[in-house]
C-alpha cells in the first residue's frame, strides 16, 4: 500500500471532495424545501392535486437514481433540455430527494390531530402561522429519526454522480486510481470518507434527535 | 448451523479462486474458455448492436479461438477498471486494445499489434470553431477517463496558450452524446474510433484533418508474471498465424476500411 | 419505431430484467440468514462478537454500495478471493443488505415479549430451538414493513452492478440507448420497468403482511 498518490494529488483530491458535499447538502436540503412544500400542498388539497403527489413520489421513489439521473442528463437534450452536468447531479439529487421527504412530512402532518389545527384557525392564525408555529413544532419528534436518515442515504447516493461525468470525490479518485495503478489505495480512501462523513452525520443526527425531543417536553 | 453454512459458502466461493497450483494457460483449458475483459462502448473495437456484441476484437478472437481451441467469453467492464483489474488477477487478458506505452509496458505485456492510431479531434459536422488541433484552446472537449487520449490530451493542452476545458466521462458514448447534445465543443479520441463514429453518422460527426501527440500500436495485453506466461505466448503465436495469412488485414478492411501495416512486435523500450 | 424497439431493445431488456430479478431477489435470500447471524452476534453479551458486528454494520451502512461493490472485485483477490463477476455482485449485494437487515430485526428481537422465550424455555426447547422457531418469526413478523422496504431498496440498488461486469436492466438500458441513439425512448422504458418492479415487491410485501396478520387471529 502506498498512499503517496493521495498526497501528490491533494489539490485535484479536495476539489472533488468539495463538489460532494456541495452536491450533497444542495441537493438534499432544496429536496428538503421541495418535499415540506408539496406535502404541505398534498394535505391541504383533496382529488387530483392529492393523487398527483402521490404519483410524483411513488414514481421518483420506486425508479433508481442512476435511471433519473441518465434521463435527465443524456434524454433532456432530445427535448432541448441541456443541462450541465453539475446542474443534472443537483436537480436529480433534489427530485430524488423530495420524492422521499414528501411522504416524511405527509406523515408527520397526519400526526398532527385535527383539533388542533381547527383551534388554532380559530384563534386567528393564518396558514403559515399555523405551519411554523402549531404542525412543524408538533410533528418534529416524529419525523427527525426520518429525516437524519434520509439526508444519511443521500451522502452514499452522491457516489453515484460520477457516471454523469461529475468530477465528485468518487470519479477523482477512480481516475487518479487507474492511471497510476494505485487503484486498491484511493478505494480505500474513497471508502474512509465515507465512512467517517457517514459517522458524523448520523451523530450529529442524534444530537439534533435529542434536541427535538427535549423542545417537545418543554 | 448458520455459521457453519455461511463458512461453507464463502470457502468453495474462495477456493474457486484459489486453484493457483495450475497456470493460466492450465486453467483457461481446464474451463475449455478464455475469459477476456474489455470494454464495450468502443467502436469499432467493441460494441453492441440489437444487443450482439461485435467489433474487430469479436472478429479477431474468433480466429483465435479457432487456433487455440478454447472458445473465448468477454466481460463489460468501465475502461476506467479494467487494467487495475488485470493486475489485481481478476482476468488473464484484456482485449480494449490499449496503445503500446513506455508506461503499461512496465506493467504489462502486450501482445502482436492490432492497430495504429493517433489522438484526434472528433467534431459535430455543423461546427467550424475547431479546424486543427490548436483550435482547441479555450474549448470544451471530452475524454474518456483513464484513456491514452485523456493522457495525450493532458500534454498537449499545456503546450497551447489557453488550455481546454475537459471533461472526462466513463465511456466514450457518453462523451459522444454530449458532442451531440452540445455540450461538449470536440471530442478527444484515437483516430482510429472517431473516423468509425464520423463515418456512421456522417450527418452529425466529423474528424479534423490531422491529429496530434504520438503515433502509437495497441494491442491486446496481459500480466508479465510466470503465471500468464504460456499462455500468452500461445495467443500471440496464434495472433502471429493470423496475421501472416491476411486474416487480420481482412479485418481491419471490414472495421477501418483499408488494412493497417503493422510490426509483428510493438516498441519494447529498452 | 416498433421495429427497432422489437430487434433492438427487446432481447436486451429481457435478459437485463432476469438478471435485475435474480440479483435484487437472489441478495435477499442469501442475505437474510446472514442478517440473523450478524444480528446475534449484534446482541450478544460476548465482548468481542459484539464489537465485530458492529463493525460490520456500520462499514456496510456507511460506505456507498458502488465502491464495495469496486472493492470486493478488484481489492479482494489480493487477499486469494477471486470470484467471477456474477459472484461478485450477488454476495456483495447480499452482504451489504445483511448489515440493512441485522438492524432492523433486531429492533423486532428487542420487540419480542420476554415471557415468550421464557416460556419456550420452560418447555424444554434449547436455545437454537428457540431462536429459529420462536425469535426469528416473531422478529420478521414485526419488522416485515422495513424488510419489504429494504427489498425495494436492493432492487434500487441493483442497478449499479454494471461496474463490475455483470448486465442488468440499467446496463441494458445504457447499451440500447447509445446504439439507437434515443436515451430519452430508453431510459423512460428502463423507468417505468423498474417501477413495475419495486411497486410488485411493494404490493407483495403488503399482501404478505395481511397474511401473517390473519395468521395471528
Amino acid at each position: 500500500m502506498d498512499f503517496s498518490v493521495l498526497t501528490d494529488n491533494w489539490p485535484q483530491i479536495l476539489n472533488g471532495l468539495v463538489l460532494t458535499l456541495k452536491l450533497w447538502l444542495g441537493g438534499t436540503l432544496s429536496g428538503l424545501a421541495l418535499g415540506l412544500l408539496l406535502a404541505t400542498i398534498q394535505v391541504n388539497s383533496i382529488g387530483v392535486v392529492w393523487h398527483a403527489i402521490r404519483g410524483y413520489s411513488a414514481v421518483f421513489r420506486g425508479v433508481p437514481l442512476l435511471i433519473q439521473l441518465f434521463l435527465l442528463y443524456y434524454g433532456g437534450p432530445s427535448i432541448g433540455f441541456v443541462l450541465s452536468p453539475v446542474a443534472a447531479g443537483l436537480l436529480g439529487l433534489t427530485i430524488y430527494s423530495s420524492a422521499q421527504f414528501v411522504e416524511i412530512f405527509r406523515a408527520g402532518f397526519e400526526s398532527v390531530p385535527r383539533g388542533q389545527i381547527e383551534a388554532a384557525r380559530i384563534s386567528g392564525l393564518n396558514r403559515f402561522q399555523i405551519l411554523v408555529h402549531i404542525e412543524l413544532p408538533q410533528m418534529l419528534i416524529i419525523i427527525v429519526p426520518s429525516l437524519v436518515n434520509l439526508f444519511v442515504i443521500m451522502t452514499k447516493e452522491t457516489a453515484i454522480l460520477s457516471v454523469i461525468s461529475i468530477p465528485d470525490l468518487t470519479a477523482v479518485l477512480n481516475g487518479i486510481g487507474s492511471t497510476t495503478y494505485a487503484f486498491a489505495e484511493t478505494l480505500f480512501a474513497l471508502a474512509a470518507f465515507y465512512w467517517i462523513l457517514l459517522e458524523c452525520v448520523t451523530m450529529a443526527g442524534r444530537v439534533l434527535e435529542r434536541r427535538a425531543s427535549r423542545y417537545l417536553i418543554r | 448451523m448458520l455459521f457453519a453454512a455461511v463458512s461453507a459458502v464463502l470457502f468453495s466461493l474462495a477456493s474457486t479462486g484459489m486453484s493457483q497450483a495450475q497456470d493460466a494457460l492450465e486453467r483457461a483449458k481446464s474451463a475449455g474458455v478464455l475469459q477476456v475483459a474489455t470494454e464495450m462502448q468502443y467502436p469499432p473495437y467493441d460494441f453492441l448492436q440489437g444487443g450482439q456484441h461485435v467489433g474487430y476484437n469479436v472478429d479477431l478472437f474468433n480466429e483465435i479461438s479457432k487456433e487455440i481451441g478454447l472458445k473465448v467469453e468477454f466481460t463489460d467492464l468501465p475502461w476506467s477498471s479494467v487494467l487495475p483489474g488485470l493486475e489485481a488477477g481478476k482476468y488473464d487478458v484484456v482485449a480494449g486494445p490499449a496503445a503500446i506505452t513506455e508506461e503499461r509496458s512496465e506493467r504489462f505485456r502486450f501482445l502482436v499489434p492490432i492497430s495504429e492510431s493517433q489522438t484526434t479531434i472528433m467534431i459535430r459536422t455543423d461546427y467550424d470553431g475547431i479546424a486543427k488541433p490548436e483550435d482547441i484552446a479555450g474549448k470544451k472537449i471530452g475524454v474518456q477517463r483513464a484513456a491514452t487520449a485523456s493522457k495525450e490530451l493532458a500534454s498537449y493542452a499545456a503546450t497551447l496558450s489557453e488550455p481546454p476545458v475537459v471533461t472526462e466521462y466513463v465511456d466514450y458514448s457518453q462523451a459522444n452524446a454530449d458532442l451531440a447534445a452540445g455540450r461538449l465543443d470536440g471530442v478527444a479520441n484515437m483516430s482510429n474510433n472517431a473516423l468509425y463514429a464520423a463515418a456512421q453518422r456522417p450527418e452529425s460527426f466529423a474528424v479534423i484533418a490531422e491529429g496530434f501527440g504520438a503515433t502509437s500500436y495497441s494491442s491486446f495485453l496481459g500480466r508479465k508474471d510466470d503465471d500468464s506466461k504460456a499462455l500468452l505466448d500461445l495467443l500471440n503465436e496464434a495472433m502471429l498465424t493470423i496475421k501472416h495469412d491476411g486474416r487480420m488485414a481482412k479485418i481491419q478492411e471490414k472495421w477501418f476500411g483499408k488494412a493497417q501495416d503493422l510490426p509483428d512486435q510493438g516498441p519494447t523500450f529498452e | 419505431m416498433i421495429d427497432l424497439f422489437l430487434t433492438e431493445a427487446l432481447p436486451v431488456f429481457v435478459d437485463g430484467i432476469q438478471a435485475t430479478l435474480f440479483y435484487a431477489l437472489g441478495c435477499l435470500v442469501v442475505g437474510f440468514p446472514i442478517a440473523v447471524l450478524i444480528c446475534a452476534m449484534r446482541m450478544s453479551t460476548i465482548g468481542p462478537l459484539k464489537a465485530l458486528a458492529t463493525v460490520y454494520i456500520s462499514f456496510l451502512r456507511g460506505v456507498p454500495l458502488m465502491v464495495q461493490l469496486l472493492i470486493s472485485f478488484y481489492c479482494l483477490p489480493v487477499l486469494g478471493v477471486n470470484v467471477a463477476p456474477w459472484a461478485a455482485a450477488l454476495f456483495t449485494l447480499a452482504i451489504c443488505t445483511s448489515a440493512y437487515m441485522a438492524e432492523i430485526l433486531r429492533g423486532g428481537f428487542l420487540g419480542i415479549p420476554y415471557g415468550q422465550i421464557e416460556a419456550a424455555q420452560i418447555s424444554g426447547l434449547t436455545r437454537r430451538q428457540i431462536l429459529l422457531w420462536i425469535q426469528v418469526p416473531q422478529a420478521v413478523r414485526l419488522t416485515l414493513p422495513a424488510l419489504v422496504n429494504e427489498a425495494v431498496a436492493m432492487v434500487k440498488a441493483s442497478s449499479l452492478i454494471s461496474v463490475v461486469g455483470v448486465l442488468d436492466l440499467t446496463r441494458a438500458a445504457q447499451n440500447v440507448a447509445s446504439s439507437t441513439y434515443q436515451p430519452l425512448t430508453f431510459y423512460t422504458v428502463a423507468g417505468a420497468l423498474y417501477l413495475v418492479i419495486t411497486m410488485s415487491v411493494a404490493t407483495g410485501g403488503r399482501w404478505l403482511e395481511r397474511r401473517m396478520a390473519a395468521g395471528r387471529r
